[in-house]
């Protein structure tokens, strides 16, 4: 595999109509590693994630990026099957898009939606519609992924599950992860850092030991995530 | 579907009831106000003349629509695609669609020749405006965060248009195309009357004109009967349109539980 780029933001401003979000940026992302981005909502972690992926105006991407959006963005009148396709469809290459369907039905398998391939979204629950976005998001096979709040919408057991899937597949690749949930970045971040301020800055880099997923019940996990949860209240 | 389809029926049985009795309890004479069993014999015996006149304009309304559906999706593709002729055209588009028809509903007959033709221009004027507003609406209400996903996924500006932009009007264009639908055959029906005897004398409103200037007045109301009735059809055709449309995946479509 090709070792996956780092990703760094230098000096950047993000504004939004007006309203600062942040003010000479500079982070780093280091390659073929999970970062997770923690933060109280509204702090601007959707907005960093768009920066990345060059939708805000003025940006560009580091180059071809997966990205996972907070809202599911499947498209109604299409099947599950077909919307994780949907890249493959869109860049209107017939042999890429036939090859896509073998791993697009083993991804769905895998995060049990293998029973649901023709059914359309709005036939699914909320947490299933989230999961075909996480299978359309790994259909993808970038070697940068950006996520955001990829588990929210997940009953606890499922969300571990995939947490676990998440990480085995996403490993080697660089991947931004924003999250709300302190102990899932424990589990899954090589690195994590917590976004407080307005506009915002990014805290130090804390890194957990251990390879990822990590095990909840370490009790080295536990510490650093009351930890986290101190932080975040203080912060924002 | 059953309350829904029964109280609409009774109530208007309740009410032709109603009509006939009083009618009758008040001897009107017919050429007053005939009632609904003479204006359904009526109906009966006049159909050589009566059916022969609704198709003339059924088909004036059908082509009028369908001139509507095409230039009107039309303008609000080219819309779509560039700002500056959207900005230069839509003015006028409003413009024609405030004007009263009947206020140029004589002009057009007069300046053209053929007036089939001049019928039909009047009937898509009134019809088309509809499907322009909606479907630009609908064209231009895409979800942004979509838009955001399809430029990531490397999607042409043609595939965006075909896979995302359509398919998201669609439900706009169709609710566009049930409003124009009534007003087409409005349309027609008024550009009947404005021609008047100036006309080919062949369809439901120029025979409503005959029949009011020869008090045939039980004619004049299975005239108004048959018109009616062509837009309910009309309506409900395309809602059924509509619906075939949209059943999979539109929230419109859709039935109340999940
Ligand atoms: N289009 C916009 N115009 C102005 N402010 C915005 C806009 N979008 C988001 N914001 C503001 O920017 C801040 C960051 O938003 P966002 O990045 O979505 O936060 P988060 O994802 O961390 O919850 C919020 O305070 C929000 O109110
Ligand atoms: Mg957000």
């Amino acid at each position: 595999m090709v070792s996956s780029p780092a990703l760094s933001v230098r000096s950047a401003h993000i504004v939004l109509d007006g309203h600062v979000v942040a003010e000479n940026l500079s982070l780093e992302f280091p390659g073929g590693r999970t970062t997770c981005l923690l933060g109280r909502s509204g702090v601007g972690k959707t907005s960093l994630l768009r920066h990345l992926a060059g939708l805000l105006p003025g940006t560009a991407p580091a180059g071809p990026v997966a990205y996972m959006a907070q809202r599911d963005l499947l498209l109604p009148w299409l099947s599950v099957l077909d919307n994780v396709r949907l890249g493959h469809r869109l860049r209107g290459d017939a042999a890429a898009r036939h090859a896509a369907g073998p791993r697009a039905r083993a991804l769905l398998a895998e995060v049990g939606l293998g029973h649901h391939l023709d059914a359309l979204p709005q036939t699914l629950s909320g947490g299933m519609r989230q999961r075909a976005a996480l299978a359309r998001t790994l259909c993808e096979d970038r070697q940068i992924v950006l996520m955001d709040e990829p588990f929210g919408h997940l009953d606890a057991v499922t969300r571990f599950d995939l947490q676990d899937l998440a990480a085995r597949l996403l490993r080697g690749r660089t991947v931004v992860m924003v999250t709300h949930d302190p102990l899932e970045a424990l589990r899954l971040g090589h690195e994590i850092r917590i976004l407080s301020g307005t506009p915002f800055v990014p805290g130090p880099v804390i890194a957990p030991s251990g390879a990822v997923p990590r095990d909840p019940a370490d009790p080295e996990l536990l510490a650093l995530q009351a930890r986290l949860i101190g932080e975040l209240r203080t912060g924002g | 579907m059953s309350a829904r389809f029964i109280a609409p029926v009774l109530m208007g049985i309740f009410m032709l009831v109603l009509w006939e009795g009083l009618v009758r309890a008040m001897a009107i004479p017919p050429y007053i106000l005939p009632g609904p069993i003479l204006v359904a014999k009526t109906l009966v015996s006049d159909w050589g003349t009566l059916w022969p006149a609704l198709v003339v304009t059924l088909t004036i309304t059908l082509q009028a629509l369908l001139a509507a559906v095409l230039v009107g999706g039309a303008l609000a593709l080219l819309f779509s695609l560039s700002r500056w002729i959207e900005l230069s055209l839509f003015p006028y588009a409003i413009i024609l669609q405030v004007t009263p028809i009947v206020a140029i509903a004589p002009l057009i007959i007069a300046w053209v020749d053929d007036v089939d033709v001049s019928l039909l221009i009047c009937a898509w004027l009134v019809a088309f405006f509809p499907i322009l507003s909606n479907t630009v609406l609908g064209l231009r209400s895409v979800d942004r965060n979509l838009l955001d996903l399809f430029e990531l996924y490397g999607a042409s500006r043609w595939r965006t248009l075909l896979e995302l932009r359509l398919p998201a009007a669609l439900p706009y264009f169709l609710g566009g195309l049930r409003i124009s639908g009534g007003l087409a055959l409005i349309g027609a029906v008024v550009a009947e009357f404005v021609a008047g005897s100036g006309g080919r004398a062949s369809g439901l409103a120029y025979r409503i004109l005959e029949s009011g200037y020869q008090l045939k007045i039980p004619r004049m109301f299975a005239a108004l009967v048959l018109i009616s009735a062509a837009g309910i059809a009309i309506y409900l055709l395309l809602s059924l349109i509509s619906h075939l449309l949209l059943r999979r995946w539109h929230e419109s479509a859709l039935g109340e539980e999940r």
